[in-house]
């Protein structure tokens, strides 16, 4: 088949797009959407208007051990440890081994000495000997929060002086119906602090599985001072100005130090 | 009704492009924010079970790969996030029911959703069928067209035209199986498609929805 004239080509995007474009010519398809251009805008035109019918079909919840699946074939091994145990120590090492000889060594030689120098900042208190040695907490704030039985649902938790909060759902989250009033918004689980002697704000969205980052305007320090409770509602967006939807989660927000 | 559009695009393209950077955080946002629309799709085109999840789970396992190709646009043509994620989302359902398709006979006895089915494989593609009736997937193309506001434009052309749409879209049907569902010769249901994707093209452009 000749692939040269365009309305030839926006049918078989289209077919192709739409699914019915099958077998030999489906394959022969993708091989020519792998090397033209101009076939690859034809695709995805036809992804954009075919994917605009997509907005009458219902939601669907899944179940949770769909995301643990995705999870374990997705989360990357701990990069953490690696990084503590290589650390920019390690980029120069392995950076040594790209250039050898004499740059080499002098890199490696940079590394000793830079090593040293990071020594005394590294341990100048009992507290980080403490910390480093894994028998006490970094300052940070916490909150567990539990659902009206008590089982514990969400993990939440900001370095003192950070910029970031970490929420970790611990349990397993079933969304409740969307009340009536809500009816027609995708259901979004949202984290609040509740000030002891003001308006509650929006810390971020808690995931249905697994954990998030959510960033935040300020530093927990100043957002979180005054913070004795964290909420979970169902809201109707990711950032309503109140809480408006049912309170799913409640717990106390503790300072860890 | 929450639908598979509702999700803001400006987000999501920041979080794509992070989980492109290998933050696993972000990627298991963009699974928060578009699950339930992306498995809407698949159990659409598969029915609720075992298969909807195999391929909601490939498909974000494939977008966790694949992020970094995510373009949001090509030659011009703004690429909408969700749009993508839709895309990557039925070409595996599509995948999955054409490896379905290909199992033996015995096989589709063992398929839940398939339950009760015991002729050939025509048969088995009805007893499928009737669990996704054909009116629903005639209502949700004409949901949508009334959303994106060409349901007078796309209504110019005949049911059977919009039905065989509707079937192979929403149900991922192929020719065949839309000619048998519709008791249709081949030939009819393949221009009543073409002409019907061709109809699509030429509403949206009128409307200024999409090029």
């Amino acid at each position: 088949m000749r692939y040269t004239h365009p309305a030839l080509l926006d049918h078989l995007a289209s077919a192709y797009v739409l699914g019915t474009l099958g077998g030999g010519a489906r394959r022969r398809f993708e091989r020519l959407l792998r090397d033209r251009s101009d076939v690859q805008l034809l695709v995805a035109q036809w992804e954009g208007r075919l994917g605009m019918l997509a907005r009458s079909v219902p939601v669907q919840q899944p179940p949770q051990r769909v995301w643990a699946a995705i999870e374990a074939r997705t989360r990357p091994r701990d990069v953490k440890d690696a990084a503590l145990q290589g650390g920019w120590a390690g980029v120069l090492w392995r950076r040594h081994g790209v250039l050898q000889g004499l740059a080499g060594v002098v890199l490696g030689v940079v590394a000793t000495v830079a090593l040293v120098a990071a020594v005394p900042t590294l341990f100048v208190s009992s507290d980080q000997v403490a910390l480093r040695a894994g028998d006490k907490l970094p300052q940070a704030y916490v909150g567990l929060l539990t659902d009206g039985a008590g089982n514990g649902k969400v993990l939440v938790s900001s370095l003192r002086h950070g910029r970031t909060l970490t929420v970790k759902v611990i349990g397993p989250i079933t969304l409740p119906a969307m009340p009536a009033t809500m009816a027609g918004a995708a259901p979004q689980l949202v984290l609040w602090a509740v000030p002891a002697d003001g308006a509650p704000f929006v810390l971020g969205t808690v995931p249905v599985a697994g954990s998030a980052v959510s960033v935040l305007p300020d530093t927990s320090e100043k957002l979180l001072l005054k913070v004795s409770k964290l909420m979970v509602t169902l809201e109707a967006s990711v950032a309503p100005q109140v809480p408006g939807g049912t309170v799913l989660f409640t717990g106390n927000c503790a300072k860890l130090w | 009704m929450a639908t598979a559009t509702d999700v803001p695009s400006a987000n999501l393209q920041a979080l794509i492009r992070a989980a492109a950077g290998g933050d696993h955080a972000a990627f298991a946002q963009i699974y928060q924010r578009t699950h339930v629309h992306l498995f809407g799709v698949a159990v659409r085109m598969l029915g609720q079970g075992q298969a909807a999840e195999d391929v909601l789970q490939e498909a974000y396992v494939s977008i966790w790969k694949n992020a970094g190709s995510y373009r949001s646009e090509v030659g011009g043509q703004p690429i909408q996030p969700m749009t993508w994620l839709i895309a990557i989302v039925r070409n595996k359902a599509l995948d999955a029911l054409r490896a379905r398709a290909r199992r033996p006979e015995s096989a589709w006895n063992d398929t839940t959703e398939l339950a009760g089915s015991d002729g050939d494989g025509r048969d088995a593609m009805g007893a499928a069928s009737a669990l996704a009736p054909a009116p629903s997937a005639m209502h949700l193309l004409e949901q949508a067209t009334q959303a994106l506001r060409i349901e007078g434009c796309m209504n110019a052309l005949d049911g059977s035209y919009r039905q065989s749409l509707a079937l192979a879209y929403y149900q991922g049907l192929s020719h065949s199986e839309v000619a048998a569902q519709m008791g249709a010769p081949l030939g009819s249901v393949k221009a009543w498609i073409r002409r019907g994707l061709e109809r699509l093209k030429s509403c949206l452009a009128a409307q200024g929805v999409g090029a």
